[in-house]
């Protein structure tokens, strides 16, 4: 890493009046529990001259919003929201996604607001050798390279796939952002809409301005009768990021499909709603037949590249394992 | 996609780091002072400047670490005073600032991906090179140093004694950490869970199933009373 | 020395019912407190006063021409103690690995080293990467390693034809089965968690230079280092995993060297993770395309095999074919294929796994077109009966008798299914003389020393437990002394050969104190030499065990410590074992993923010397199997030549939740009254197996590794 400032602000007001008004390799950034800002800077991806903690300066706790749903402070840790009864209870994909989160240690430190976050880990990106359009250059070596691990929907120019495991989690239940600003302006963002494609913007993942944060998630109440899982599959169970994941909602009325959410992760530039995969769904027998419409319907529009076509069967696998758990 | 018959020469490319590193590229604007062998020049940022915290604008409560700067850190029970940058990782405080060094805590990706350098932060099982010291200011650090010593293992160090659960032992330390923490989180743990638990760290020698016996056993000490 | 007593005999390890400290399950390695608690020093655990941290500059991509190496603003830098190009203008970059290597950094501190590194300019006009087997073979490829006699045409070497191919071939052509089936095997490292390097005290004031260093050969690794400042000390008390990797000084080591004696200063070089998977070498991958016939009863006939070995600027590895199998009619075609890449270097068992996968894939293709049990193939292939004995026992132990598949594959419909897979390995460990002195002291005190490593084999627990057995001691009571060049020589630990060499060694140093011992007991105990027994910290005379002494009563006889020089003897060792594997998985043919549920090793040895050290060696062989088998695999970048599988993320290695169910199982029918080493052979065949079990399973035939969902689903479906 390079030398850089840690400032340890006293409000988040001034920790926000720290951060500069546009990104930049070297401008200040945000730190919580570091564990993915840490892993940029060691590979060069960004060499800020200052670091901001938040520690303190930002809500950590899980609590019950009144109304059947939950507000996660942003600085809550991922192994308390795996842990936490009332996530288990409510929202149990959002505890299966947080236990599958890569380890203990990572689980003890990282915050869900930091996961929600994290850079592509394409290992071009990662690679501190290597420029590509998401580090200012202008090219993407995982187009026509090796590309296994990369997206099969949302790509272009770029073709990362977007790591965060809770993001696709949140987006299955609805959840917004609660996002600070400079001079203490705040809003909200629904999570469905807070993820930008590569085409939008390459500088960035998210709607976040640089010298934003988000404090709070906010996630409603799940539908009466709801079902929910948040299914993932890595190449090693021990510790990955997704090969293909799937947070999966239904409702049923009798034997059918009444409503269904569909959210995709590890196989698009950024996590991925499917309505094609509901609209397979609704109205159809809750069985084989139907699990298998969602799964052709979800990749209709994947465009895989050289080596990952396999990400086709994974995604229909995925559907297909991720509804037979819920019947 | 490959082209192998791609002639020796040159094979520049728009943002291409070695490309870079002939003058007058200006592609990057970004990383415009990217060269060669993925090497970044200091970015104007000065090196060592000054000690201590120096107010940001003067006016802010903000206090800021920069430079080299003199940390109290606990350690195993004991406040230790050591010399850091702010970018100084904790794994690095323990190995190579701290005076006598605890090399204990070992480095083996420095990237927060096997678990060689985990250590307890308050309790809780953490990555030490994905940790700045700076962050562990008022925390309690206990590495693998603090549990026991060769005199007097600690339950779980007796326990990989006892079902040989190690073998090179550059990946011990850790493991020995991380069991004493899922043991501590989880007492009455199933294999399983003693899997989950370790997922974290790696051993390449192939020690897994005897440190599975091991955190077996120490368990079993622990709820059979024979615990130290 | 004392052996010229009429009772003197040679030593043997004797009747294993009579042993108390060897072949024992419950046998505590004796470092394991050390290592357990963080006491263990490592190389890259060493700190000396005035010690600098140096660090490697690389060029990150595979091939160029060096243009430039500017080191004047890292000299600049605060805390940077040296910068200096090793590379100049106009040098050509041959390949990824050490070549890269562009600059030596070194600081006060890491981070001075690591900004210093940063500071370095270096310009490289960048050649056509050649990293890939395809760019490799491709027509008009660069050719990337170069001599000056003769200069090679392509990028084929070292090509070795054995047996008649057209008449192999049309006797696979005309048998009533027929295989033909091509292997590809990419490259796997070592992945030593202590990475490659040393901490170098300078030779001053007539005191020789000191290496610590995390080597494979602590006794001659001097001998690969310049003298000029003394015949180097070399120390290592711990290393942490070398797979056969750390046999060289290397780049690495010579720039510390000449640093440290440049500044006055000791110098810490240690590799970098992603140094380390740049040029701390590799297992060779493999292409092999083989074709097997065998008559209607299963008796294979005729084995045609052409294979490359991807050893990058190395030959690579391959033990040849057929791998253990009798096989009537065989020829084979194998050659190296260059890359501009690091060099294969041993890995444990060079050549055997990439061997077995294509030999025992070709075997079970055979069976199961026959409708035959594959188990039973193989018996009715393989001669030893020490295979056939093994191969039945690991059938037995992960279910195979009950297990419905045992003709016919299952099917790959989208459901979850269970298989079953074998393979057979075999290693000649061998043995070389190397030295031991045991020492006891007129306090008691003994001391077993021998300059050998311990890998986390056990060695340092088997230098002192010998000694131990032999004279009724506990091994507590033994101290060892290795990891030092002024110790007794020992050798490189490198194809198993450690055990068969030292230990025997250990064994007659031991033996030759007790008959020390036992002259300096005749004119007590009034019985001569031969005629005594230890045990339990007594000695006494075997006819009459009411004369007795008890251990301090006996070197209470010594005037002074006696020393005496034991060698290895080959009645002690012996080279050869077989070793035979199962694997069970489960299969989810919907997805491509599949779970290892179990794995059995069987492997005979003759004596254990440490039952529980040698149950890690073989569960760590058949770990590293599965590792290699569900994730290994290198990647370049084949555009512009960036190793992209530089680090524990992008390089995947087996974890905790990989885990299967493992049952180790030591053949005790192996009787022989000698030693070996137990290195390689447990690591050769469970990629073999878990194939096979994949292919039992669901009848998907997996012949490119890893096993990981892309190549599951591709075997299963064809390419996406």
């Amino acid at each position: 890493m390079q030398p850089f400032d840690l400032q340890v602000p006293r409000s988040l007001e001034d920790a926000l009046a720290l951060l500069p008004k546009e990104r930049s390799y070297d401008g200040a950034q945000l730190i919580a529990g570091g564990q993915d800002i840490l892993t940029v800077m060691k590979n060069d991806i960004a060499a800020p001259t200052a670091l901001v903690e938040l520690d303190g300066l930002v809500p950590g706790e899980i609590e019950d919003d009144g109304t059947g749903g939950l507000v996660l402070g942003a600085t809550a840790t991922i192994q308390e929201i795996a842990d936490s009864g009332l996530v288990r209870e409510r929202f149990p994909s959002l505890a299966e996604a947080a236990k599958s989160i890569a380890s203990p240690q990572i689980r003890s430190r990282a915050t869900v607001g930091g996961n929600l976050h994290q850079r592509p880990r394409c290992p071009y990106f990662r690679h501190s050798g290597v420029s590509c359009f998401k580090k200012g250059g202008n090219v993407c070596l995982a187009e026509f390279g090796f590309n296994k691990y990369a997206a099969i929907l949302g790509g272009g120019p770029s073709y990362f796939s977007h790591p965060s495991d809770m993001a696709t989690a949140l987006i299955g239940v609805g959840a917004s952002v609660e996002i600070a600003g400079a001079d203490g302006a705040t809003r909200t963002v629904a999570l469905d809409e807070y993820y930008v494609l590569p085409d939008e913007a390459l500088d960035r993942e998210t709607v976040l301005g640089a010298n934003e944060a988000v404090t709070r998630i906010v996630v409603p109440a799940p539908a009466a009768g709801v079902r929910t899982t948040y299914l993932k599959f890595k190449e090693r169970e021990s510790y990955d990021f997704a090969l293909a994941a799937a947070s999966v909602s239904v409702v049923l009325d009798g034997g059918k499909v009444a409503s269904a959410k569909v959210v995709l992760g590890g196989v698009a530039t950024k996590p991925w709603p499917s309505p094609e995969a509901e609209a397979a769904l609704v109205g159809q027998e809750m069985g084989p037949d139907a699990w298998r419409a969602a799964g052709e319907a979800a990749v209709a529009d994947a465009v895989p590249l050289d080596m990952n076509g396999y990400k086709l069967h994974l995604v229909k696998g995925v559907l297909f394992r991720a509804l037979e758990s819920l019947v | 996609m490959t082209e192998p018959t791609q002639a020796d020469g040159a094979h520049p490319r728009p943002g291409d780091t070695t490309a870079d590193a002939s003058p007058g590229r200006t592609e990057l604007s970004r990383r415009s002072f990217l060269v060669g062998a993925g090497g970044v020049a200091a970015a104007g940022h000065a090196l060592g400047s000054g000690q201590d915290a120096v107010g940001s604008g003067g006016a802010s409560a903000t206090e800021t670490l920069s430079g080299t700067v003199d940390l109290e850190l606990r350690v195993n029970g004991q406040a230790k005073k050591v010399a850091v940058e702010p970018r100084t990782t904790l794994l690095s405080a323990l190995r190579d600032r701290l005076e006598p060094a605890l090399t204990g805590t070992k480095i083996v990706c420095d990237m927060g991906s096997c678990g060689a350098c985990t250590v307890l932060v308050d309790g809780k099982p953490t990555y030490s090179c994905l940790t700045l010291a700076a962050q562990c200011r008022g925390k309690e650090i206990t590495t693998v140093e603090g549990f026991g010593s060769p005199e007097e293992l600690s339950d779980v160090q007796d326990a990989f004694c006892e079902k040989d659960g190690m073998m090179c032992g550059f990946c011990t330390p850790g493991f020995v950490v991380a069991t004493h923490a899922a043991l501590d989180r989880k007492p009455d743990a199933t294999l399983d869970e003693i899997k989950y638990e370790l997922s974290g760290n790696l051993c390449r020698c192939g020690t897994y199933p005897h440190v599975f016996e091991a955190a077996r056993a120490a368990q079993a000490r622990r709820s059979g009373g024979e615990g130290k | 020395m004392a052996n010229s007593n009429n009772g003197a005999a040679d030593p043997t390890w004797g009747p294993r019912k009579d042993l108390d400290v060897l072949n024992r399950d419950d046998l505590r390695r004796i470092d394991g407190p050390d290592k357990t608690t963080g006491r263990a020093v490592y190389t890259h655990d060493v700190r000396l006063p005035g010690m600098v941290w140096a660090k490697l500059v690389r060029y990150p991509r595979a091939r160029g021409t060096v243009k430039n190496v500017d080191v004047e603003a890292a000299r600049g830098l605060p805390g940077v103690v040296h910068a200096a190009a090793v590379r100049e203008a106009g040098e050509t970059i041959a390949f990824s690995g050490s070549d890269s290597v562009v600059a030596l950094v070194a600081g006060e501190t890491p981070e001075a080293a690591e900004d210093a590194a940063r500071a370095v300019v270096v310009e490289v006009e960048a050649l056509a990467p050649v990293v890939t087997a395809d760019q490799a073979r491709a027509d008009g490829a660069p050719v990337v390693r170069q001599r000056r006699r003769r200069p090679p045409k392509d990028n084929f070497s070292g090509l070795r034809e054995n047996g008649e191919p057209d008449e192999v071939l049309e006797a696979v052509a005309g048998a009533a089965a027929q295989v033909d089936v091509t292997v590809e095997i990419p490259t796997q490292h070592h992945v030593c968690l202590e990475t490659h390097g040393h901490v170098v005290q300078p030779g001053e004031d007539g005191e020789p230079p000191v290496l610590y260093a995390s080597t494979q050969l602590v006794s001659v690794l001097g001998q690969q280092v310049d003298d000029a400042h003394g015949k180097p000390r070399v120390l290592t008390p711990h290393m942490g995993g070398g797979f056969g990797s750390k046999f060289s000084f290397g780049l690495e080591g010579k720039l510390a060297y000449e640093l440290a004696h440049e500044l006055g200063r000791p110098v810490h070089l240690m590799l970098s993770r992603s140094d380390e998977f740049t040029m701390g070498g590799n297992r060779s991958g493999s292409w092999q395309r083989l074709r097997l016939g065998a008559d209607a009863e299963g008796t294979l006939t005729a084995l045609h095999l052409e294979a490359e070995k991807h050893g990058g600027m190395g030959g690579g590895a391959h033990a040849g074919a057929p791998y253990h199998y009798e096989v009537e009619n065989v020829a084979s075609s194998i050659q190296s294929l260059h890359t501009a890449t690091d060099a294969n270097r041993a890995m444990r068992a060079p050549g055997h796994p990439q061997a077995s996968f294509g030999m025992e894939t070709a075997v079970d293709g055979i069976a199961y077109q026959l409708g035959m049990d594959p188990l039973e193939l193989r018996k009715k292939n393989l001669t030893s009966p020490t295979h056939h004995r093994q191969l039945d026992r690991v059938a037995q132990e992960i279910g195979w008798n009950d297990h419905p598949n045992r003709v016919a594959p299952g099917k790959a419909d989208g459901g979850v299914h269970v298989g079953i897979g074998f393979g057979v390995a075999g290693w000649g460990p061998g043995s070389r003389k190397c030295q031991v002195d045991v020492t006891v002291e007129p306090d008691g005190g003994v001391v077993s020393a021998t300059a050998t490593q311990d890998l986390g084999t056990g060695a340092r627990t088997y230098v002192a437990a010998i000694v131990a057995e032999e004279l009724g001691l506990g091994i507590d009571q033994v101290t060892a002394r290795i990891g030092d060049n002024e110790l007794p020589p020992s050798v490189p630990s490198g194809g198993s050969v450690t055990t068969g060499s030292s230990a025997p060694a250990v064994k007659h140093a031991a033996h030759l104190a007790r008959e020390a011992l036992e002259a300096k007991l005749e004119p007590v105990l009034e019985a001569p030499v031969g005629s005594y027994t230890w045990k339990g910290g007594r000695v006494s005379v075997t006819s009459d065990p009411e004369r007795s002494l008890a251990w301090r009563e006996v070197c209470a006889l010594l005037a002074s410590p006696l020393r005496v020089t034991g060698e290895t003897q080959k009645s002690l060792y012996h080279g050869r074992i077989h070793g035979a594997q199962a694997a069970k998985v489960e299969v989810d043919t919907l997805t491509g993923r599949v779970r290892v549920l179990k794995m059995v090793a069987m492997q005979d040895q003759g004596l254990p010397l440490n039952r529980m050290a040698l149950r890690s060696q073989i569960n760590g062989g058949m770990i590293q199997a599965l590792s290699y088998a569900l994730l290994e695999q290198r990647v370049f970048d084949a555009q512009d030549g960036y190793l992209l599988s530089d680090s524990l993320d992008t390089y995947r290695i087996a974890g905790s939740r990989e885990m299967p169910e493992l049952v180790a199982i030591i053949d005790d029918d192996d009787e022989r009254d000698a030693v070996s080493g137990m290195a390689e052979a447990p690591i050769i065949p469970g990629q073999s197996a878990i194939a096979n079990a994949i292919y039992n399973a669901c009848g998907a035939r997996l012949t490119r590794m890893p096993f990981t969902p892309d190549n599951v689903l591709e075997a299963i479906h064809g390419k996406v």
